[in-house]
């Protein structure tokens, strides 16, 4: 491994100075996924940039809407009362990240950054439309997370910007949402992985989002099946069409872990048994 | 480019002058000689290398070393009681028959005292989310887990 420089700035402003002085530089969170391949030799950086202890990274607002800083460690959320109260669904799918040890440094900004098709609270926050604060500088986006992946591994974000904040419109109290996920075990990556929220009234599907993990290059919406389902009575009809829209919605590869062929078809499955989950 | 840090392990205050692009367990095995702390996978798999880091269960093969700047750290060896005496972990450990081979055991000594520090009562579903990031190949996990509830109840008796 070659030897590479550490520098662990106190502010955002000495991230970006530091950032421009060291091009071939990389930014570090909690470290999970970039130590993994500084060690493995796909990332050669001069140097490891820390944005561990930034201030401005940390803070987690639960207001008019959430305001979730990048650089909250998954124990942090699951840990926040009131992010368990307004965005259930998004703690159901942090608690099945990695062991303990990982989401005690991991943080959501990482797991969002890192652009990995099956970075677990992806698909959580696809169905909440999460929005995604990018900053360099005084340059300030905020990119719907639906658009912000553009493949595994890449976005649309610039070697300078971070990711400072996810934020979140508060659902509305008729919702449910529910996320599902297969891995060989607990603390696997994910096989495949569904988040699915519903606004229903008895059997009426007013709202519907559905997102998929691990099916695709990226993490995404099934656009289709939503439009199938929103503004329809749900029967159990309608239920199988959208476990087949599903499974034809998604591009999933073979590898070391499964077959594109199961991945479809745990896609549908769990399509089919979140959307009657939320129904009864 | 070595740089000085200074941190808390095992309730003693240190500085020490370290290479930047060292890990945590680099730090605790090569330079303070700590060698109760394992390194298995090397990434962040099997929790042979957990050890404590502001209370929290950290893998110390994925955490860079210069991270431990103002922090605290508690390794195996900051377990022992007076005279070296095991603690009431490391003894349930032992009286249950939950050490094989005995590497897995010091990170999974570790991640059961991070969860007994917060919740001396534990269930069975606690103590398994909390040992699920350390591997065992040798015993399973029955005795293990028998061996932190065993620990727990003498904890509770005593506090």
């Amino acid at each position: 491994m070659k030897k590479f420089e550490f520098y662990k700035p106190k502010s955002l402003t000495e991230v970006w100075e530091l950032k421009e002085m060291i091009p071939n530089s990389r930014y570090i969170a909690g470290g999970t996924d970039v130590m993994v391949k500084v060690k493995s030799g796909l990332l050669v950086p001069d140097a490891l940039i820390s944005l561990r202890d930034i201030p401005e990274l940390k803070n987690i607002t639960v207001g008019e809407n959430i305001h979730i800083g990048a650089g909250s460690t998954i124990s942090e959320l699951i840990d926040n009362e009131q992010l368990q109260t307004s965005v259930p669904v998004l703690i159901q799918a942090a608690k099945r990240i990695g062991s303990l040890q990982i989401r005690n440094v991991a943080t959501i900004g990482g797991n969002i950054g890192n652009c990995s098709p099956c970075a677990d609270t992806a698909p959580a926050l696809l169905v909440l439309e999460a929005r995604v604060v990018v900053r360099s500088g005084k340059n300030i986006r905020e990119i719907p997370l639906q658009n912000f992946f553009t493949g595994p591994g890449a976005s649309c974000l610039t070697s300078q910007e971070i990711v400072v904040e996810i934020i979140i419109d508060i659902p509305n109290t008729k919702t449910k949402a529910i996320s599902m996920k297969k891995g060989r075990v607990q603390l696997d990556l994910a096989l495949a992985s569904v988040a699915v929220l519903m606004e229903t009234d008895g059997n009426f599907c007013k709202k519907v989002r559905i997102a998929a993990g691990s099916v695709a290059p990226v993490p995404l919406r099934l656009i289709e099946v939503e439009k199938l389902l929103e503004n329809s009575e749900i029967t159990e009809e309608k239920i199988k069409e959208a476990q087949q829209i599903a499974m034809k919605s998604v591009s999933p590869i073979s590898d070391v872990r499964t077959t594109a062929d199961y991945r479809c078809q745990l896609v549908g499955v769990y399509v089919k048994k979140s959307i009657q989950s939320l129904i009864n | 480019m070595k740089r000085e840090i200074s941190f808390n392990v095992n309730s003693q205050q240190m500085k020490l002058e370290v290479e930047s692009h060292l890990r945590l367990i680099d730090l605790i095995r090569d330079q303070l000689g700590l060698t109760g702390t394992k390194e298995g996978c090397g990434e962040g798999e099997c929790g042979a290398c957990t050890v404590i880091v502001d209370g929290k269960a950290v893998n110390a093969c994925l955490y860079p070393a210069l991270e431990l700047e103002g922090r605290t750290l508690i390794t195996i060896e900051g377990l022992l009681e007076e005279e070296n005496k095991p603690s009431v972990i490391q003894k349930a450990f032992i009286d249950n028959g939950a050490v094989q081979c005995g590497f897995c055991s010091p990170g999974m000594i570790m991640s059961t005292k991070a969860l007994l520090d917060k919740n001396n009562d534990p269930s069975d579903e606690e103590i398994r989310i909390a040992l699920l990031g350390n591997l065992c190949r040798c015993t399973g996990y029955v005795q293990i887990v028998e061996s932190v509830k065993a620990a727990a109840s003498q904890i509770r008796r005593k506090s």
